[in-house]
């Protein structure tokens, strides 16, 4: 039987920064991972805080971390550690070939595929609105057959935002040549960009209709690899700039971290089981020293010193609502959630307050640690980490990939300390 | 000033029915509705086509009406019935001494009940308990409330039938106790106008009450609450009644993939008390359980309620207690001549409340031409030639789900829009099969006002996903259309959603509050629509 370290369970954004993290400081660290996690779902984009209480924009996403409630996971983890978990996401992006830009002290506002502008904090370069922020004339490019994106829906929208209201928008539609009889995603798109072949054809397509020196609004489809080669040598041959939107999944973004960060963490060492669905765990004295997968052949025991708990929400699986109570499934750990189920959730699904039910969660101390009803620590080797944590509604606020970020690096870095 | 012969109000199936049977008897009428049309009781219950074993014992006259319709409809309305057949059951927990009185019931109203052994049923029905004492086999069917309102509307207007939805009227006007036209408020735009009218029918449902009182005069019409569990299985292929006297939660009703359990009854002032809570949906799980053991584990899609429009000449009668029969009332008896309201009744028997009212309105306006709603089916089948060129652009087996929805001379027009365009085959709503070609087709239709209106008409959101993809193909589609109807596009992914939503709320938990973060996260965290409408608030 092989020892681990630590066992990281969940292979999205949070579990794979702990991942991370761990492997760094020369644990040795598995991976349990059933699903792909939610970044090919919400996107490759870090948004931190984008909004306040009541829906006020905030002007940077520092001058909101001091100004969150006492249960927000922002609250428990602290600014200091924030900033490191940036820092060391930035560092990771660079060392792959793939930066990223901003910072704690700016709001990146980028366009979605909707028409909208969206608050968030660090972006790939493809998403750079440098440009397109000053740009007098901008161009959205659509696919023929692409259903999930509609140019229109931006230019006639952005003619209302202000700072874009005085742009000249123009739109122009290529045709991958893609259809034959079925739908087409964005990741269709991507891929055709990913061949040298299609790449060319792109190309020389995009040149009939682009004047060289526009700002270009397109789909997240400048290839699935995470690299800067294909948005490059678009830019290059067109001489345009190109901005991709925040979309509908399947998001190409999300992806193209995805693939960066499991490469990073496979060459730390990192051993991952994927199609591992953990059901249970061994506890003894206020410990926990193994989990125990059920998978479709047999129950298999993995055993560690410390567990990182990083398996999502509801969506991820992370937590199970039940009609006025909310389940731990792994763990049976407490769940602060509002005993009455008529007061989950808001009258009208969008308004200026946070949705009740988003903020169902685990209650944790600043080590990550889960806590019970009494405020005392249920589990001293067991960190949790992204959207299973209360106090917090990602959609609202803006914050998904931000606090998965910061809270797989806090649960990593106090897990660290613990079994030194 | 705007005219019309008679003028009906209320777009359910009471609604819709009069106005065919009055064009198609060469009367001029037009039907306002205050909302879009079935978006009342007529898709707001179980879209059950009652046999009237229900009825047998408690109302024989409502029992009776029940089969002989039930026959007629399967005839006229054949792409909105699903000719399933009905089981009456009794479990464990049912008084054994109901059921000779049941079957004696049936029997004199000629409802043919035919006993089956309960292993038969369990192997006919698997989910069923196997707590089920006795079987009984009864000609219920399935029948899709807003295709049955739209193809009785398609009919209508190929005989000049008028509707204009979104349209509450606000007065009628009368000279010399005759009526003379009414004052109508559009509800979308605010803008009020005159309808001149020399008959006015009131198939307002629960709203009847509201509507006779704009004349001044009393009718007994008390709302009662229903609320109703959509499940995303087809968890029984046949409808499941229970055998006990009508009570909560006793009808299991199989709608193409999803099934629907219902109801609750519970008298309420309010005809709009159409939110349903969560309580009223765990104690329907708790009364279904008795006929399928698992309920619990079948994923539900949503919660909805409406309100029955019981009507009783005595104002105490409620609930359950009051009859379900129909009434014609002739408010010349109340002084006021050309004004009839309709009230009672149930979906099963809309076609003959129509007969029935029609017959009296064409005795004034002396028009003598018989009745034929019962024997010209609502919309003509697709030609086998329409149907072999339907297939090379609709995706798999969407061709006959379209043609069903959409009846001959609507698919001709869809598959027009494909053949030119070939890329409007794509499927916007992948839970339903509903092609771009036909959202288009849909909001260019007059009564189409916002992204819900669509959905009422070709079943899009209505699946697994409840919106969450369709969404933001449908917005997108109608804006680069230009079809948004004036609106702006935050303002058309809000209505809808919020529409989903609704539905939602009640039962978020299991997977459902799955699909809710995953909806959420895609039009609040990705698109951040609800930003948009924050900053525009502001």
């Amino acid at each position: 039987m092989r020892e681990n370290d630590v066992i990281v369970i969940g292979g999205g954004l949070s579990g794979l920064v702990a991942a991370a993290v761990a492997a760094q400081s020369g644990k040795k660290v598995l991976l349990l991972t059933l699903g792909a996690g939610t970044l090919t779902i919400g996107g490759g984009i870090v948004d931190v805080l984008g909004y306040g209480d009541e829906g006020v924009s905030l002007a940077t996403p520092r001058a909101g971390l001091l100004e969150v409630g006492p249960e927000h996971p922002y609250k428990k983890i602290g600014p200091v550690a924030i900033e490191e978990s940036i820092q060391f996401f930035k560092g990771i992006c660079a060392a792959e070939g793939y930066p990223y830009l901003g910072s704690l002290d700016e709001m990146q506002w980028i366009p979605t595929a909707a028409g909208t502008l969206k608050p968030t904090c660090l972006v790939p370069k493809t998403m750079d609105t440098t440009q397109l922020n000053t740009a007098k004339n901008v161009v959205v490019l659509g696919f023929e057959s692409l259903k999930d994106f509609y140019p229109h829906l931006i230019t006639k929208n952005f003619k209302n935002i202000p700072g874009f209201q005085d742009k000249n928008y123009e739109m122009v539609m290529i045709d991958p040549g893609l259809a034959d009889g079925r739908d087409v995603t964005a990741l269709d798109v991507a891929r055709w960009l990913d061949t040298p072949e299609g790449l060319q054809d792109c190309t020389e397509k995009m040149r009939h209709v682009l004047t060289p020196g526009s700002v270009v609004i397109i789909p997240p489809v400048l290839g699935t690899r995470p690299n800067y080669a294909i948005a490059d040598s678009l830019a290059q041959a067109l001489q345009c700039t190109f901005v991709e939107t925040a979309a509908v999944p399947p998001s190409i973004t999300g992806l193209r971290l995805r693939t960066m960060l499991l490469s990073y963490v496979k060459k730390l060492g990192v051993r991952i089981v994927e199609q591992a669905a953990v059901a249970r765990s061994i506890v003894e004295n206020g410990k926990c020293t193994a989990v125990v997968t059920a998978g479709i052949d047999r129950e298999r025991t993995y055993y560690a010193k410390a567990f990182v708990l990083a398996n999502g929400g509801f969506y991820g699986g992370g937590l199970v609502a039940e009609p006025g109570q909310v389940i731990e499934p792994i763990f049976n750990l407490p769940v602060v959630a509002p005993e009455d189920h008529g007061l989950w959730a808001n009258p009208d699904l969008f308004s200026n307050k946070p949705q009740p039910f988003a903020q169902i969660g685990i209650a944790v101390d600043e080590k990550m640690r889960p806590l019970d009803g009494d405020g005392q620590v249920v589990l001293t080797n067991v960190f949790i980490a992204g959207r299973n944590l209360q106090g917090y509604d990602f959609c609202f606020e803006k914050s998904g990939n931000g606090v998965a970020l910061a809270s797989g690096y806090q649960a990593a870095m106090s897990m660290d300390r613990e079994i030194k | 000033m705007q005219k019309a012969t008679v003028v009906i109000i209320g777009g359910g199936a009471t609604g819709v029915g009069i106005l065919r049977d009055l064009c198609m008897r060469g009367v001029d009428a037009i039907l306002l509705e205050q909302q879009d049309l079935a978006y009342g009781t007529s898709s707001r219950y179980h879209g059950l086509l009652h046999s009237g074993g229900r009825y047998a014992v408690k109302d024989a006259e409502a029992g009776r009406e029940c089969i002989e319709e039930n026959t007629i409809l399967r005839k006229i309305g054949k792409h909105c019935v699903e000719e399933t057949e009905g089981f009456f059951a009794r479990t464990h927990l049912d008084d054994e001494a109901f059921e000779p009185i049941w079957l004696a019931a049936c029997a004199k109203v000629g409802i043919p009940a035919i006993p089956i052994t309960v292993a038969e049923a369990r192997r006919l029905e698997p989910n069923l308990s196997s707590k089920i004492q006795s079987v009984y086999r009864v000609p219920d069917a399935a029948i899709d409330g807003f295709r049955m309102v739209w193809q009785n509307v398609a009919s209508a207007r190929k005989y000049g039938g008028r509707v204009m939805t979104y349209t509450t009227v606000i007065g009628i006007e009368h000279s010399n106790n005759q009526v003379v036209g009414m004052k109508i408020r559009n509800t979308l735009t605010g803008e009020i106008s005159n309808l001149a009218c020399d008959f006015i029918v009131s198939a307002a449902g629960s709203w009847a009450g509201e509507i006779a009182a704009l004349a001044g005069i009393t009718v007994n019409v008390q709302p009662d609450r229903g609320t109703l569990i959509a499940f995303n299985h087809r968890i029984t292929s046949r409808i499941i009644n229970r055998l006990r006297p009508a009570s909560d939660g006793d009808i299991f009703v199989p709608h193409g993939s999803i099934t629907i359990l219902g109801t609750t009854s519970a008298s309420v002032k309010n005809p709009e008390d159409n939110i349903p809570n969560a309580k009223e949906v765990v104690a329907l799980l708790d009364i279904g359980e008795a006929l399928f053991e698992d309920l619990r584990s079948y994923r539900m899609l949503r919660a909805f309620a409406g309100t029955r429009p019981l009507y009783s000449a005595d104002p105490n009668a409620k609930g359950r207690g009051a009859s379900r029969g129909f009434v014609t009332l002739d408010h010349a008896h109340d002084g006021l001549t050309g004004f009839i309201s309709v009230v009672g009744g149930k979906f099963t028997t809309y076609r003959l409340m129509g007969e029935k009212v029609t017959d009296l309105v064409c005795q004034y306006l002396n028009v003598k031409t018989a009745c034929r709603t019962a024997i010209e089916p609502l919309v003509e089948d697709a030609s086998p030639e329409l149907m072999t060129k339907a297939r090379r652009y609709f995706p798999s087996y969407g061709a006959d789900l379209a043609a069903s929805r959409l009846g001959a001379a609507g698919l001709e027009k869809v598959v027009e829009r494909m053949q030119e365009q070939p890329e409007k085959r794509q499927l916007v709503c992948e839970c339903e099969n509903v092609t771009l070609a036909e959202v288009e087709e849909a909001a260019d239709d007059q009564t189409s006002f916002m992204i819900s209106d669509v959905r009422r008409k070709t079943r899009m959101g209505m699946g697994t996903c409840q919106g969450a993809f369709c969404t933001f193909r449908s917005v997108g589609a109608v804006d680069a259309n230009g079809l948004s109807w004036g609106q702006d596009t935050k303002t058309l992914f809000q209505e809808f959603l919020q529409g989903r939503y609704k539905g939602i709320r009640p039962i978020l938990w299991g997977n459902v509050m799955r699909e809710m973060e995953l909806s959420r996260g895609i039009y609040e965290g990705t698109l951040n629509i609800n930003g948009a409408i924050n900053n525009a608030r502001k």
